[in-house]
């Protein structure tokens, strides 16, 4: 088995009465992309705000390439190489779509503010390098033709791809995205998958938490079901669609008092 | 131990009324999440109106008094119904504060034309002879204030708790859009709460007339010890607010009676950042804890216009050959010196717009930074022989330390904090230039300062100045358009529109809003330090408050986040009152009514509107021509 990317262990989470994460324990090996499914409720969302400390953990750790996350603020955690989408597309409203990709990029520049004043001839090459970069990465989801245009002007489903292209601007080691199809139409579900492989091909992990069950099984090469906050199974996606309890989980709710 | 008494009883009474002001603040905040800076204006026009219809009209006080108040919450109802409730679901809560700046400003200015810029005085409503009990004199104008505010603190009490309009209330507090799917009228209601609070500022200003010296512009001193108070108890929390404003009037008396009013002030504000450090929600923290993964505000942003590639460059050479050529059409002295105004306030302009337009930060007290780079820079020059460079220099230095200093205390909160941080910085500054008579001249100003020279050369007139000034603002402006035209000014606006997304991304940032308001105090304070060169003179009200407001009317009627836009706003806002010299009088009120206006309906100010115009005409035409411009 190739080295974990992120190592959760032991994971909790209590709001108010509701453990809304429960001793949840999983891998993410690098290289991999990781599928986390669960019906809603089931405590994904949490994870990763857990993951990227946007909650602190009652109690557990995450560990990314062997180094401990607690306590570390997301900058930081950016800083080492985990980007994270948000369920919601939260592109930054005022700016170009262009521009939204390149403050993905933040991390990447090395000239600094002064140099960025004085127009110095190395942040100038180095602006030129990010706006083809962007213009890549826009032309792979189809967004090349808007990148002038405002980008809350675009539909949802193109702001949650360019969401995805701002993340991959900031050379993650590992990305977690949250819910990248919600809201996306056939075509752009495909656009997605494609971007996805093409990721997984440039060696970078990506963890996902998504409802699109055929996109999950066309993309994952690992299932994490959570239920009702905690760890239900994992597996390959042919293991986990012919997993009783994650089909119970899915299927047999208005029996149980799972739906939190 | 008399004097003690004496005194803390004398804070109680001031601290009741910091208490009703900073309860109309709790009010409009529960329901609305804004800081409403307009709320002081409603206390002074309680007590102005209560003085006319006492003295003008004939009224006895206690009619006057009641009519006063009901006029007051009227007005409070018509400003909330026209301006401020249909402006909230539309303008993100960085414009509504300043919208509420330009209300105080809207206020003043009628202040101002109605009633003019002498003090007045309230009659006291049961007589002047003070009664006396266990050796502690005591006016009979302070029961009618402690039982005001009794009345209100209970009439609130008991509306809030025990009354279904009190209940609606607090569901539009806790969950608006909840609220209206149980059918509940919320503009309505955040109405109800607005023009109630108007009504409450109103009976304060108006039992607290008699024992104050009433002028149009006192009201921004009522809204920002309210302020003081609310964020000492805890914004939001009603406890809070008569708790922290009684605290604060104690506090405040105890160090005038020992001290000097001057540590007075000093202390309020030292009380106000010492607050926001060690317990950011106050004292009785009322705030619900809010997801950070989903964004807080759902509002809209205008886009930050820019006129990019050859388009840019050209009309930028053609702005400059103009500049450089408009001086041949001999205009008067007057307009030239406008002309002077101008530029140097455009250099402030340019820093406000890199800390408001593109960081999303509202700062209120840029002409605080102005008069710290104006006093250091004249003073050194006049009395210590410095160079005025090198006085500019060491303004700026300080006013950096002081921005940082601010910063410091306020980064870690989200929102409003910075605003009244900067605004009770700038009436702190305000109260060291006036009280400081022997460093700073006083009220009378501080004269015989030298022109601004470099070496040899001097600039000791209008002409001179206006070209030196050009010039610096090219530099300027080429500067900051580098920095913003990349990952600097990117990071910038993310911060602007969503700092938990731009942290995501890694941004840092308490530092990109750290950077943006020195840069910002910076500039300030060597346009402060010019306007000192350039009059030979300073006083505390070329660079108060006012000056503050009427920065922020001409950054936001220019553009924000445009950078030369604002150029267009100083240069209407100081050359319209000079060639047309009766505007002069109604300027507060233009200022206030303009600012007002152009947030409302002009969110990318002028330069914005002609700047989208023009985008829209080339967009049509590239489409056409099938010509995209690049960067």
């Amino acid at each position: 088995m190739s080295a974990a990317a992120l190592e959760v262990v032991d994971l909790c989470k209590t709001f108010g009465g509701l453990r809304a994460v429960d001793s949840v324990s999983f891998n993410v090996p690098s290289g991999s992309l990781t599928a986390l499914i669960g019906p809603n409720g089931a405590g994904k969302t949490t994870v990763f705000n857990l993951i990227t400390n946007f909650f602190r953990p009652d109690t557990g750790e995450v560990r990314y390439f062997g180094a401990s996350l607690t306590g570390l603020e997301p900058g930081r955690i950016a800083a080492l190489g985990l980007v994270r989408t948000f369920q919601s597309a939260r592109i930054f409203p005022g700016m170009t779509t262009l521009e939204n990709a390149l403050v993905g990029a933040h991390l990447q520049v090395r000239a600094g503010p002064l140099r960025q004043m004085f127009w110095s001839g190395q942040s100038r090459r180095e602006e030129r390098a990010l706006i083809r970069r962007a213009e890549a990465l826009l032309e792979l989801v189809g967004l090349s033709a808007e990148r002038q245009v405002p980008a809350t002007e675009l539909p949802m489903g193109a702001q949650k791809l360019l969401e995805v292209v701002r993340a991959l601007m900031a050379r993650p080691r590992l990305l977690l995205l949250d819910e990248p199809a919600a809201g996306l139409n056939d075509s752009e579900t495909a656009e997605l998958a494609a971007l996805l492989r093409a990721v997984r091909a440039n060696n970078i992990t990506v963890a996902v938490v998504e409802h699109n069950m055929s996109l999950v099984m066309g993309v994952a090469d690992q299932v994490v079901v959570l239920d009702a906050g905690k760890l239900l199974a994992s597996g390959t996606p042919a293991q986990m669609q012919s997993d009783a309890r994650v089909i119970e989980a899915y299927i047999g709710q208005d029996e149980g008092a799972a739906d939190a | 131990m008399d004097q003690f008494i004496q005194i803390v009883i004398g804070g109680l009474l001031q601290g009741s009324v910091f208490a009703i002001v900073a309860l109309g603040y709790s009010l409009v905040y529960r329901v609305t999440g804004i800081i409403n800076l307009s709320q002081g204006a409603f206390c002074i026009l309680g007590a102005l109106l209560t003085y006319s219809l006492d003295q003008t009209f004939g009224w006895p006080v206690a009619l006057a008094a009641v009519g006063a108040a009901a006029m007051t919450a009227l007005v409070g109802l018509a400003i909330g119904a026209a301006v401020f409730v249909p402006a909230l679901s539309r303008l993100p809560i960085s414009s509504m504060l300043i919208l509420s700046a330009g209300l105080l400003t809207l206020m003043e200015g009628l202040a101002l034309v109605v009633w003019g810029s002498q003090p007045y005085a309230l009659p006291s409503f049961s007589g002047e002879a003070p009664i006396e009990f266990f050796g502690v004199r005591m006016t009979t104008q302070g029961f009618w204030i402690a039982g005001t505010a009794a009345l209100i603190i209970f009439g609130l009490w008991y509306l809030l708790m025990k009354s279904a309009a009190g209940k609606a209330l607090r569901a539009c507090a806790e969950n608006p859009l909840a609220a209206r799917l149980m059918g509940i009228d919320v503009p309505r209601v955040t109405l109800a709460s607005f023009a109630l609070a108007a009504f409450i500022g109103g009976l304060g200003g108006i039992v607290v007339g008699p024992i104050t010296s009433l002028q149009f512009d006192t009201g921004r001193f009522f809204t920002i010890f309210g302020f003081i108070a609310v964020a000492i108890g805890g914004l939001g929390s009603f406890l809070g607010a008569v708790v922290g404003g009684l605290l604060l009037g104690v506090v405040l008396q105890l160090a005038a009676g020992y001290v000097s009013s001057l540590f007075a002030n000093s202390l309020a504000f030292g009380l106000l950042l010492v607050v926001l450090l060690w317990r950011p929600n106050g004292l009785f923290a009322s705030g619900l804890a809010r997801r950070t993964d989903v964004r807080e505000e759902q509002r809209i942003y205008p886009p930050i216009v820019r006129l990019q590639g050859r388009g840019a460059l050209i009309l930028g050479v053609v702005a400059v050959l103009a500049a450089i050529a408009l001086p041949a059409l001999e205009p008067s002295a007057s307009v030239m010196s406008s002309l002077v105004i101008t530029c140097i306030l455009f250099v402030a302009l340019l820093g406000l717009d890199i800390v408001m337009g593109y960081a999303g930060q509202v700062s209120l007290g840029q002409a605080g930074f102005m008069a710290i780079g104006g006093y250091a820079a004249a003073l050194l020059a006049t009395n210590y022989g410095w160079s005025p460079l090198a006085g500019c220099a060491a303004g700026m230095l300080l006013s950096v330390a002081c921005a940082a200093l601010l910063s410091l205390f306020t980064m870690r909160l989200r929102g409003n904090y910075l605003a009244l941080a900067t605004l009770a910085f700038g009436l702190l500054v305000d109260s060291f230039a006036v009280g400081l008579t022997e460093v700073t001249g006083g009220p009378s100003g501080l004269t015989g300062i030298p022109s601004f020279a470099l070496g040899p050369l001097v600039f000791d007139t209008s002409i001179k100045m206006y070209y030196l000034l050009i010039a610096l603002i090219v530099v300027l402006v080429l500067l900051l358009l580098g920095g913003v035209r990349s990952a600097f000014g990117r990071a910038l606006q993310a911060v602007r529109t969503d700092q938990t997304a731009a942290g995501a991304l890694g941004i840092n940032v308490a530092r990109y809003k750290l950077i943006a308001l020195c840069i910002s105090a910076a500039l300030a304070s060597l346009a402060g330090s010019l306007y000192a060169f350039y009059f030979h003179f300073l006083s505390p009200d070329m660079v108060g408050t006012p000056r503050s407001l009427e920065l922020l009317a001409m950054l936001v009627l220019g553009g924000e986040g445009t950078l030369l836009g604002p150029l267009l706003g100083a240069a209407l806002l100081t050359l319209l009152p000079t060639i047309i010299q009766p505007l002069a009088a109604y300027k507060t009120l233009a200022t206030g009514a303009l600012l007002v206006l152009a947030v409302r309906y002009l969110p990318g100010g002028i330069f914005g509107a002609a700047a989208e115009r023009l985008r829209r005409l080339f967009a049509a035409r590239g489409t056409s021509s099938s010509k995209a411009e690049g960067r």
